[in-house]
């Protein structure tokens, strides 16, 4: 594809660098790898591209790797999707409102939040079971009633602003409350914005609690169906890989299970009688931008492509919505040091920054203190100034998929591409997804990775400022977010909500949620779609987060 | 003669969503000679039934999320309750510094915070076992 003259010239030059290069250097080579293990060269040339096959492309134009948008922050900037929550849900208020002031906003300068639940909520218990004892409100906003949305959202008009709802585990039953809440306020459901996690892998591969893979996706595709039926602005899925790299796998070994994980959530929903040309326009991603600059870029332009190819040639997708790759990037948590906390400003800014370059649509900068607590006030704006400095002062915004033609980043990019479809083609191997995850061979994988991470760190091989090099005695002081003690409020409001409700419509409306989850669970898919409305009815009926997800869990399955 | 080999037991609640590390130091540990009991646990007198039928020489529980204060309180009042206050508990993972004091004295050994290297875990291990009391 390049002129003869011009490659010929190349080579000319290339002899000459290789001259000084021996000259200076005698028999010295040298080896680097990406952080993945991608081995990698000194320098790139016209040549590497030939190699790769690279190919002419544009942003907003099959296969999407330069941005699925045909330009991308000009008129649009991307999402400031910062993580909040903590607290009794007045508390997470305060701090969305705080961000707001300062200056987040979602697409297309419209007020958004990204709420994060406890874990206690994410995984769908009440603040009273005795195993959650320490932890309300910790890592997350206490959320267990209807009541608690109006809490955080009264006096809001939720038809004008996108809430993403981060919830994972008992996503069914969170928004079955957020519906049951919509409808008290007479606000139709067909007219609110959001995301829901649906993701109720999250957490599963690092040994945590969750539903086994089977009723996962069952589960999943129940929320998909019944989104697409009566919620058609609200983006019902989000393939959260975040956690493969932040428990320890590789950039490419995120991007895979990712990539593998659509095509198993595709796979269920079509069983359950949808169109992939239905629902996928609705499906977006959330990955890990660490600390490997260019390999980070590099996934998430490979991610788009294949995403894009995977859909039309395997799913044979006509929307273009479908073949798109939302995607929603996180900062690193784990790239982040108590040791001189202040250096992850700048890990930060520059994995923030990567982010920007790889043409993502939505960013969650974490705050520096990442490592130590949970945001303070001054960590949390610091964070969205990050963005807004970038954003603003830098001009970087102003031309669309800047670093395509680069040498190494289209060389990259399709190194990355080709270690996807392998990692695709593993699984598929091994019987698909849910064979994977049943077999724990994504945890094994995570764990190698892991290790050797660690043991590079430990011998020296990778260095970590502040950690294992250029280590300082002297403490950094920095303050850190305290927790306040909220409990017992918590019990107390749950105590109070269970009194005043009418007992026995609750207990009915959970025996019949019971009969249909067994149902739905034993016959899938021939009944798929009648799950989410029982539990919706239950919502209504005012149940609580802990008994609804209480049902699901005990007919489900749940370890 | 041979050197006893020291019983470990590492354990992070099952509410815990980051284990990362704790799973990262329970193989260090073996490698660096001890015998490590990993487990998830659901309540803290669980992690007291583990280690006394484990007989276990030290007990390390690892936390991200809070709850530090209460269960690592609850855990050491079981231990005392059995009479097994030899026994050694560290914590590890997100513990806020203004929190580490209360914790050793309700009888804590020591606290490692993120970063921490296996090898000083190991050498504290291995010089302080058996030697809290109360």
């Amino acid at each position: 594809m390049f002129k003869k003259e011009f490659l010929e010239e190349e080579d000319k030059l290339k002899a000459q660098w290789k001259e000084s290069y021996d000259k200076l250097y005698k028999g010295k080579e040298f080896q680097a790898t990406t952080d993945s293990g991608i081995q990698v060269k000194s320098v790139y040339t016209t040549r590497d591209l030939e190699e790769v096959g690279f190919k002419p492309e544009m942003p907003g134009v099959y296969p999407y790797t330069r941005g699925i948008y045909p330009v991308q922050y000009q008129f649009t900037p991307w999402f400031n999707n910062l993580v909040l929550g903590y607290g009794l849900p007045e508390q997470t208020r305060e701090r969305m409102d705080l961000l707001k002031e300062m200056g987040a906003r979602g697409y297309f300068g419209k007020d958004a939040y990204n709420l994060v639940f406890d874990l206690v909520a994410k995984a769908g218990y009440d603040p009273d079971d005795p195993e959650v004892k320490g932890r309300v409100g910790h890592a997350g906003c206490h959320f267990a009633t209807q009541d608690d949305f109006d809490y955080l959202f009264h006096d809001i008009d939720l038809t004008k602003v996108s809430v993403v709802h981060n919830i994972c585990r008992a996503t069914l039953v969170q928004i079955a409350l957020y519906v049951a809440y919509l409808e008290k306020r007479g606000i139709p459901i067909t007219k609110v914005y959001g995301n829901s996690m649906n993701w109720l892998w999250s957490f599963a591969f690092v040994g945590n609690v969750a539903f086994p893979p089977k009723s996962a996706f069952k589960l999943m595709a129940e929320f998909i169906k019944f989104c697409c039926r009566n919620m058609p602005q609200w983006n019902h899925t989000n393939i959260v890989s975040y956690y493969v790299e932040e428990s320890g796998g590789s950039a490419i070994q995120e991007a895979g299970f990712a990539i593998a994980a659509g095509i198993a959530i595709t796979e269920e929903c079509i069983k359950a009688g949808l169109e992939p040309d239905e629902f996928l326009p609705r499906v977006g991603f959330q990955i890990a931008q660490a600390a490997d600059f260019f390999e980070e870029i590099a996934k998430v332009r490979a991610m788009r492509r294949v995403w894009a190819k995977v859909n039309r040639e395997r799913f044979d997708c006509k929307n273009p919505r479908s073949l798109h790759l939302r995607m929603h990037s996180q900062t690193s948590g784990v790239t982040l040091t108590a040791q001189q906390p202040l250096n992850n400003v700048v890990r930060t800014t520059l994995e923030t920054l990567g982010a920007v370059l790889s043409g993502t649509n939505s960013i969650q900068t974490n705050s520096y203190l990442e490592a130590l607590s949970t945001p303070t006030e001054e960590s949390h704006i610091l964070a969205l100034r990050t963005q807004q400095i970038i954003l603003h002062e830098t001009n970087i915004p102003n031309v669309s998929d800047p670093l395509a033609g680069s040498y190494y980043v289209e060389w990259l990019t399709s190194k990355v591409e080709g270690e996807i479809f392998r990692i695709i083609e593993q699984i598929d191997k091994r019987g698909g997804f849910v064979k994977c995850w049943e077999s724990g061979w994504f945890k094994e994988e995570i764990t190698k990775s892991a290790y050797e991470w660690r043991e590079k760190i430990d011998k020296g091989e990778k260095i970590i400022v502040g950690l294992n090099k250029y280590v300082t005695e002297k403490e950094q002081k920095v303050p850190v977010f305290k927790y306040p003690e909220i409990e017992e409020e918590a019990l107390r409001r749950l105590k109070e909500y269970k009194e005043k409700r009418d007992n026995e419509k609750v207990k009915e409306a959970l025996q019949r949620l019971r009969e249909i989850a067994v149902l739905v669970n034993e016959t899938w898919p021939e009944h798929s779609g009648e799950l989410m409305p029982a539990v919706i009815e239950a919502a209504k009926a005012e149940a609580t987060l802990g008994e609804l997800q209480g049902v699901l869990r005990e007919v489900f399955g749940w370890a | 003669m041979k050197e006893k080999k020291i019983r470990m037991l590492l354990t992070i609640a099952r509410f815990d969503g980051h284990d990362r590390g704790v799973r990262h130091l329970a193989r260090k540990l073996r490698d660096f000679g001890m015998e490590v009991i990993f487990t998830r646990f659901v309540y803290p007198r669980d992690v007291v039934s583990s280690a006394i039928q484990e007989d276990v020489d030290v007990v390390g529980v690892s936390f991200s999320v809070g709850g530090h204060k209460s269960i690592t309180s609850e855990i050491i009042k079981g231990l005392r309750e059995s009479k097994r206050e030899d026994i050694l508990v560290i914590v590890g993972g997100v513990v806020p510094d203004d929190d580490v004091p209360e914790l050793i004295s309700t009888g804590v050994g020591r606290t490692f915070g993120p970063g921490s290297s296996a090898a000083d875990i190991a050498q504290y291990i291995k010089d302080n076992m058996g030697n809290i009391k109360d």
